[in-house]
């Protein structure tokens, strides 16, 4: 991975007034706004930006904390329980974010499919249409599941198939349990040498709630997974700049340098 | 006027006070084919001749064509022309009912029941028309005959298809849909309990606005990425603004002005043909008076329970088990009613409908059934009933 951190997007633009105001567009007094698919932020004309709009296929051992992450990541509430996802479900998560090289703001369109694995398992068709179009693969594994974590490279083959295109990223999700992690940070930077891929942390549990003490407090829940939107736009459009021949690609055997 | 060869559909609309056309729709070959103002004059005449008379002409054949008219709360008379094979008065009807929901869907009832500018309605009309339309275009892109739209989940509008569906398919579908946490898009492997319980359908939702969401039964094609990113901006997005205008929730699915008798608490109607309810645990003139809408919800499900269950047979449920005391008559109950200390419940089974009211305890028993005839007349804007 050539991408490190930072060096595409800028980290901490949300937290800049510029980018408070672009922000803006995807809250409304202070709880997350949620978009249908025929609608969009809008933005007003000295703001006006391009959308990047990606589609991004969660993949995981049941269990992991798919539906959670995704639902973590879209502001909305993280179900307390487990359940089984019966099919495909998809989400559209909304993020603004500044390219460094250029100083242009981007508004970044995460498309996140999400499904069961007794359904992928059970009717054929699920895997392929996860697939089909992906512009990445997230790979979840459980801090608190060390079986989830080795399943990961047989989950990468069978999931990935030959597909190089694709921007393929780990995440270690419920790291808020991380006293009782199954899997140490040794096993993580081996696992990183091996495999050369990025590795992101979510703590997929609801943020704080505004006054009212139900509504979740959607600028304070973007703020805790700014580092994993951020992570994602930027492997994403920096595998988009390869793809398009704008920047050269990636030596094999270049250090990795990603952390998180 | 039935065409000759594929059949086609002709909608009418008009007021029902004047007569004015507000539109003409037509569907099938050949579409170009405007009917002349003089059989539209003709069609509403003779149902108007009718009502003067005091008889409700519903349906008539010919040898190539089925007409079916309808009048909705006294206001918007809607006709249908099919040359259709095999068009039946219950398709049709439905057709009726679904244009006329399309119509509520984008315009509110209010507006569609007190007409104050025809030729602003006649304007606002043409975009309820591009909805139902829009649905039928998007379900025949994505290969499905099957498509409908929820709002809130709430059965909006349907093909009709859709509403041929068993009633508890109907019921469990939109539930489902209003009961999942919200996604832009889904794509469910489902089994339908009746049509087919062991050969898989995809059951495929798409999030046009937050709060509605159009849905598709389908096989294997077409894929949800497809549905996703090509068809649903192709056909949805030009009517991003009427839709819009159209998620806001109603507290209740009454006409504005509608007035209960007082002492109604919440009541329930179905319309059997249409398969279809409305009901308020907060009617309009209810107060505050007595039960909470909570305890109101429970007792009239209680109700509902125990009549559907005892007096009344429902079609598609199995045989009520009868009272050795009822199963002595020939006849069947058409009015049942339950005295509590805290409410009074009265039901009506009446050919198209049936009624369910919570009343209030210090109404009179001997007023009860006069007032449930009241409340049902009111309801269904109905005289005959």
């Amino acid at each position: 991975m050539a991408v490190s951190p930072g060096s595409v997007i800028v980290p901490d633009w949300h937290k800049s007034p510029e980018g408070k105001e672009y922000l803006a567009t995807i809250l409304r007094k202070n709880k997350r706004k949620f978009f249908g698919l025929i609608e969009r932020p809008v933005l007003p004309p000295q703001m006006a930006a391009d959308t990047a709009s990606y589609k991004v296929f969660v993949s995981g051992k049941s269990g992991v904390g798919k539906t959670a992450m995704v639902a973590k990541l879209a502001g909305l509430e993280v179900p307390g329980a487990h359940h089984e996802t019966t099919g495909i479900q998809t989400t559209t998560v909304y993020w603004p974010a500044k390219l460094r090289d250029s100083g242009r703001a981007l508004i970044f369109r995460f498309h996140f499919w999400d499904c069961g694995e007794a359904a992928l398992k059970k009717f054929d068709h699920i895997l392929p249409a996860c697939k089909e179009k992906a512009d990445g693969i997230l790979f979840l594994f459980s801090f608190t599941d060390r079986s989830s974590f080795d399943d990961l490279p047989s989950q990468i083959s069978r999931v990935t198939g030959g597909s190089e295109n694709l921007v393929k990223i780990v995440i270690g999700s419920k790291f808020d349990q991380f006293m009782h992690t199954d899997v140490t940070e040794r096993d993580l930077a081996e696992f990183r040498r091996a495999w050369r891929l990025p590795v992101l942390r979510m703590k997929s549990v609801n943020g704080p709630r505004l006054a009212d003490g139900r509504t979740l407090d959607g600028r304070a829940g973007l703020a805790h997974v700014a580092h994993v939107l951020n992570g994602l736009a930027e492997h994403l459009w920096y595998q988009d700049q390869v793809m398009a021949g704008l920047v050269p690609a990636p030596q094999p055997g270049t250090e990795d340098t990603s952390r998180c | 006027m039935g065409e000759e060869g594929g059949g086609s559909v002709t909608l009418l609309c008009l007021t029902a006070s004047s007569g004015v056309p507000l539109f003409c729709r037509s569907m099938g070959a050949p579409s170009k084919h405007q009917l002349p103002f003089s059989v539209i004059g003709s069609l509403n005449g003779v149902h108007m001749f009718g009502a003067n008379l005091d008889v409700l002409l519903t349906a008539a054949c010919t040898a190539n064509s089925h007409v079916v008219w309808r009048v909705f709360h006294n206001s918007i008379t809607l006709i249908v022309l099919s040359s259709e094979e095999g068009a039946s008065d219950f398709a049709l009807g439905r057709l009726l009912d679904n244009a006329f929901s399309a119509m509520v869907l984008i315009l509110g009832l209010e507006e569609l029941v007190n007409v104050r500018n025809i030729e602003r309605l006649k304007k606002d009309l043409r975009v309820s028309g591009g909805i139902g339309e829009c649905l039928e275009a998007f379900a025949g892109a994505a290969e499905s005959r099957f498509g409908c739209l929820v709002a809130g989940g709430r059965l909006a509008l349907a093909t009709e298809p859709w509403w041929q569906l068993a009633p508890q398919e109907l019921l469990l579908l939109s539930w489902l849909v209003g009961s999942l946490p919200p996604h832009a898009a889904r794509d469910y492997p489902i089994y339908l309990p009746h049509g087919s319980p062991t050969v898989p359908h995809r059951l495929l939702t798409c999030q046009l606005l937050p709060g509605l969401e159009a849905c598709l039964i389908c096989g294997p094609r077409p894929a949800l990425h497809t549905v996703e990113t090509e068809l649903v901006p192709r056909f949805w997005k030009p009517l991003l603004e009427p839709l819009q205008a159209c998620v806001n929730p109603q507290p209740h699915s009454l006409p504005p002005g509608t007035t209960l008798p007082p002492g109604v608490l919440a009541f329930l109607l179905i319309h059997r043909e249409q398969r279809s309810s409305q009901s308020s645990v907060q009617p309009p003139g209810s107060g505050g008076e007595g039960l909470s809408p909570k305890h109101r919800a429970r007792a009239l499900r209680h109700f509902y329970a125990l009549v559907a269950a005892r007096y009344f047979p429902w079609e598609g449920s199995p045989a009520p088990p009868q009272e050795p005391f009822q199963a002595g008559f020939p006849h069947r109950a058409r009015h049942c009613y339950v005295v509590s200390a805290t409410h009074k419940a009265y039901a009506i089974h009446a050919p198209q409908h049936q009624l369910f009211l919570l009343l209030a305890p210090h109404v009179p028993t001997f007023a009860l059934r006069p007032l449930a005839a009241r409340a049902l007349q009111r309801l269904t804007g109905d005289a005959a009933c």
